[in-house]
């Protein structure tokens, strides 16, 4: 799997990387019955998510502008 | 109210399914509908799988059968089923004047603006506790105050078994003393056994209504 040449669609990609392995964790932690798993989906899985969204938006507001 | 898992589940496959295609076809997003959908896929949605998930966490963390998990709580799981009336914990929990499903917190947590937040906390000390030091022996565990009367009376106030009982009016100075925490429901004699895990070999369990 490539990741695109594009900056702004491999900051893009990265971000859903992030994002995919957060939300598994976060399905894990569900079906995961013990007294960690709490712990774990916040302190893991969150760290995922959170980095997922930071790097989506830090992908938007590095678009170069166009010079009209 | 906890979001269903299985609902929460099928959500997260969802917005998986959704990042992977934007994965593989990130030049979707030149166009406006798909900068549309990378915001919702990459933004809204994980906010709100996670948000739910949490909700459903909290939610999970108030059952018996999560209290329970450790093993330093089997000998309190234990009391809640002794064969006898005068024990607190188990007359609560058989009668059902507690939820079963989470009868630990019902009775727990603290009934003020920031006692669920507090309960957490102490949660978060307990999982500390269990697996990063030795957890003392079920015997040893303590309240980490005297047990508050206004936990009592989130129910028993206005009750007609704690409003009328003989005992309770026997003096007049005893209900408004009771309702200002000035004497104490389980600790000033009347309720007093509780849990007494120290006992429990010696006592016959009921473990009917399962």
């Amino acid at each position: 799997m490539m990741l695109s040449e594009n900056p702004f669609e491999r900051r893009l990609q990265i971000a859903g990387v992030f994002l995919i392995l957060g939300l598994l964790v976060e399905a894990l932690c569900l079906v995961w019955k013990g007294p960690l798993a709490f712990l774990v989906f916040l302190g893991l899985g969150g760290i995922l998510l959170f980095a997922g969204i930071v790097v989506y938006l830090f992908s938007l507001v590095s678009i170069p502008h166009s010079q009209d | 109210m906890a979001v269903p898992v299985a609902f929460l589940l099928l959500l997260i496959l969802f917005c998986v399914i959704l990042i992977a295609a934007l994965f593989m076809r990130p030049g979707a997003t030149i166009t406006r509908g798909g900068k549309i959908l990378a915001f919702l896929v990459l933004f809204c949605l994980p906010i709100l799988c996670m948000s739910m998930g949490v909700s459903n966490q909290l939610e999970r963390s108030t059952s018996t059968e999560f209290c329970l998990s450790c093993h330093t709580m089997e000998a309190f799981g234990k009391s809640l089923h002794v064969d006898d009336p005068s024990y607190l914990a188990a007359a609560h929990f058989q009668n059902h004047r507690v939820p079963a499903g989470s009868s630990c917190y019902t009775c727990h947590t603290d009934y003020t603006m920031f006692g669920t937040f507090k309960s957490k906390l102490r949660g978060l000390r307990h999982v500390y506790i269990y697996y990063l030091t030795t957890p003392p022996a079920p015997e040893k565990i303590k309240l980490y105050e005297a047990y508050n009367n206004r936990e009592c009376l989130h129910c028993h106030e206005g009750a007609r078994s704690f409003e009328a009982g003989a005992v309770h009016n026997s003096d007049p100075d005893l209900l408004p003393a009771i309702r200002a925490n000035k004497k104490s429901c389980i600790s000033s004699g009347c309720h007093d056994v509780v849990h007494n895990v120290a006992t429990l070999n010696n006592v016959k369990l009921w473990n009917g209504g399962q």
